[in-house]
């Protein structure tokens, strides 16, 4: 009998869960983008410490991830965890002994084995090829044979589909089933839907740090999972007025990468575009082919009915489209400069004269954009770093408004400030709008993009898969529509 | 250095390798009062750092867009190699001066080009680039050193307007310059912020690939003009004169990134650790302590600054 239970809060990411998962079922645990499914995977498989409570799995308490292998913990995450430069068989034996023949490792024996293992998934692989040349299915195999193999009590499963059709959706599914049988507890994370109601034996709803729900797929449906997930405090602003339509300011058409499929949407001058979808779906990858950050395989941008140069941000933010990435650390701040470096560097060119800056229209774009955004900095030489994430952000805001765009694409722009600075950063959006800009805005927020956006797309795997008012619409159709679910 | 800032900040910040410096010129004083502290010394002082800052600063800003360049030594050696087997062959100064320079812009766009576009790293490409320019070097010179070089060249690296060397001047003018563009210019902040995080940089809307690629046409120009002078100054050029620079330039870049304590290079802590490394080997010269043991004390120096810096939390 497995028992498993955890309890603890850790900047109240996860608050005071209690969950018992017992030998032999499938667990699908599902939540919103940010409702803690990731911190609790990290916890069970020990790569995380909570800081309450406790993970037992047979009774034994979990304090690390040598102890959650050793109790039979194994996860297969979505990235798979595979080294891409090695070929299957090293990959299967990856930090555990080869069999051996004498004094020699047995490398044919570990090569029956790997095929024999795979086999048993009904999918076949070269073997002695690096498993990066490999196809998804394959690597997912892969993975999964070598999580099989260790013979696992509790299994997690990590969007194991995510990259998988159909067809081989059903025999990984066979798969799972077949480990059930054998007394596994298989925890199971999905964003789709129909899997939970084919696979799972319970199922999970995380929400706003909580369990809100652990039922059984035949006594729920899809639209009341997908009610539990967005039980709100209703405390829902208000929508935007209804605005006119203007012209068209950007063209997105048929747009295709890595994930987004042939997205084509309009944008009008004044207009505020939310983009809802769940982890994955494309949202951010939607916002780097726009703003010339990734190269499009296929489709195209247009600016005031100007064709946008593909793969620059350059030629993006000279056509007028400026983006603000999703991680501020990552895509945002030079941690090494000061607040006005900072603000200055999308504008570097309108600093400068005869490529020498400026100070003092350095210094009036600092008084201006602190004035503007409420920037809260000691001066303009303030290392960036010692500002809050909030008024770093308005920091990088300011930077992009100092390009004067027409087109502003924002991704999750309100993730990680407070909820000053959130409203704050809201109602300069409404603002811009109304001064003319259009706007795309990215936001896991729900009743964010409800209140900010005049109109309000859905991505599900990459594909435009509805256009909705925001002011006939709910959280509930949205992400309903988010996880597929028809109109 | 926060960029534009001034000096003041970056002086007022310093902390560790001045009083350090200080140290070491009392030291020496101590030892050979007569010696160390004698004009003709101090102005010989000058003149030995005066190639090694010239390079480090070329160094300063492949290292501030977070690069490093191990062919600056090489190409040192080659440039001055070139310009004597021109002379020699009876080209005009200037022109085999024009030439070794070319060749050395064009090196620094090979190698800004392998790193910035082919994605090759820093240190396989400049490790390449280095590796096949000494045998270039050797090539040339069939492994022997030149001699027989016009007076007129010999003037950039042995007159004295004024009583001042002109290769110290050269490397004030080097140094003052490297300063300006790295902190006053819309190019020194691209360099900056590609180095700080190249990721906000491409967001931002700079061309990440050809700010790197401009860094490394630096410090092949900077490296160039290094081996022009030491091969002036030596009235010879000798296929591996310029190889030690290497070292010492990224010795010295490091140095100064502790001695202000910043998170990125700059000019005045570049000097500042040229400046270290040079008391250091003349002083030790003067004590007659061996080479090979001073060479084993510059490299403990180089350890404990940037421990020191790592031990502060920032990453040199």
């Amino acid at each position: 009998m497995t028992g498993l239970r955890h309890a603890y809060g850790r900047h109240t990411v996860l608050d005071g869960i209690d969950l018992e998962i017992p030998a032999g079922e499938v667990h699908a645990l599902l939540g919103e983008n940010g409702a803690g499914k990731s911190t609790l995977i990290k916890i069970v498989s020990g790569a995380l410490r909570p800081s309450a409570g406790k993970v037992e799995v047979y009774g034994r308490g979990l304090t690390g991830v040598p102890e959650a292998q050793g109790a039979g913990v194994v996860t297969v995450h979505q990235n798979l965890g595979l080294v891409d430069g090695l070929n299957a068989v090293e990959n299967m034996y990856l930090g555990r002994p080869y069999p051996r023949h004498g004094l020699f490792a047995d490398r044919a024996a570990a090569h029956r084995h790997t095929a024999a293992a795979l086999g048993a998934l009904a999918v076949s692989a070269p073997l002695d090829v690096p498993v990066r040349l490999l196809s998804p299915v394959q690597r997912t195999a892969i993975a999964l044979a070598r999580a099989i193999e260790q013979k696992p009590a509790v299994l997690i499963l990590d969007e194991p589909t995510a990259s998988l059709t159909a067809h081989e959706t059903t025999v990984l599914f066979g798969v799972v089933r077949e480990l059930r049988e054998r007394g596994t507890a298989i925890i199971y994370v999905t964003h789709r839907m129909a899997e939970v109601f084919e696979l799972c034996d319970r199922v999970i709803v995380l929400h706003d740090r909580r369990v809100v729900a652990r039922a059984r797929p035949s006594e729920t449906d899809p639209d009341a999972l997908v009610a539990l997930m967005t039980a709100t405090e209703a405390s829902q602003a208000p929508p935007r007025p209804p605005r006119p339509a203007g012209e068209a300011v950007l063209s997105v058409d048929g747009l295709t990468g890595n994930r987004v499929e042939s997205v084509s949407f309009e944008v009008t001058r004044g207009q505020v575009v939310g983009v809802a979808g769940l982890g994955g779906s494309g949202r951010s990858e939607l916002l780097r082919l726009i703003g010339g950050v990734q190269r499009a395989r296929a489709g195209g941008v247009r600016c005031r009915g100007q064709s946008v140069r593909p793969g620059s941000t350059r030629a993006a933010l000279t056509a007028g489209i400026a983006l603000v990435g999703e991680d501020r650390r990552r895509h945002s701040v030079v941690a090494s400069g000061s607040v006005r470096e900072n603000l200055s560097l999308g504008s570097l060119t309108a600093l400068s004269g005869g490529g020498l800056m400026r100070r003092r229209r350095e210094l009036a774009l600092y008084e201006e954009m602190t004035a503007l955004l409420r920037i809260r900095a000691a001066g303009p030489e303030q290392p960036i770093g010692e500002l809050s994430g909030g008024n770093q952000q308005k920091v990088v805001l300011g930077r992009v408004l100092a390009t004067r765009p027409h087109v502003l694409l924002l991704d999750e722009p309100t993730a990680g400030v407070d909820a000053a600075a959130k409203q704050a950063i809201r109602s300069l959006i409404a603002d811009l709008a109304t001064r003319g800009a259009g706007v795309v805005v990215v936001s896991s927020d729900l009743s964010e993009l409800l209140s900010l956006a005049d109109r309000l797309l859905v991505l599900v795997e990459g594909r435009l898969a509805a256009d909705l008012d925001p002011r006939k619409t709910d959280e509930f159709t949205v992400l309903r529509r988010c996880y597929g679910g028809a109109e | 250095m926060t960029a534009g800032a001034g000096v003041r900040p970056a002086l007022r910040r310093l902390s560790g390798a001045p009083l350090g410096l200080l140290a070491l010129i009392a030291l020496f004083t101590i030892l050979r009062p007569t010696v160390f502290p004698d004009p003709g010394n101090l102005s010989n002082l000058l003149e030995h750092i005066a190639v090694l800052t010239i390079v480090a600063c070329a160094q300063t800003v492949v290292m501030a867009v977070a690069d490093f360049d191990l062919s600056v030594g090489a190409t040192a050696s080659f440039s001055g190699v070139i310009a004597a087997q021109l002379l020699v062959a009876g080209w005009p100064t200037v022109a085999a001066i024009a030439a070794a320079m070319a060749a050395g812009v064009v090196i620094g766009v090979v190698n800004g080009w392998l790193v910035a576009y082919l994605k090759l790293s820093a240190f396989v490409a400049t490790l390449a680039s280095m590796t096949a320019l000494a045998g270039g070097s050797l090539l040339l010179t069939d492994g022997s050193t030149i001699f027989g070089l016009p007076d007129d060249f010999l003037l950039l690296g042995q007159s004295r307007p004024l009583g001042i060397p002109t290769v110290v001047l050269i490397a004030i003018t080097v140094g003052a310059v490297t300063w300006f563009l790295l902190s006053r210019t819309a190019q020194g902040r691209r360099w900056h912020a590609v180095g700080g995080n190249a990721e906000a940089a491409t967001y931002a809307g700079i061309d990440v690939g050809r700010t790197r690629l401009l860094a490394f046409v630096v410090s092949g120009a900077g490296a160039a003009l290094a081996g022009l002078l030491l091969s002036s100054r030596l009235a010879s050029a000798h296929p591996t004169a310029g190889d030690p620079l290497m070292l010492t330039s990224i010795a010295a870049v490091f140095i100064g990134l502790t001695a202000a304590q910043a998170a990125r290079p700059s000019v005045a802590g570049t000097i500042l650790g040229v400046v270290v490394l040079g008391v250091l080997d003349n002083g030790l010269n003067l004590l007659d302590v061996n080479p090979y043991v001073q060479q084993i004390l510059t490299g403990l120096i180089i350890v404990v600054s940037v421990g020191l810096s790592r031990r502060r939390g920032e990453r040199p």
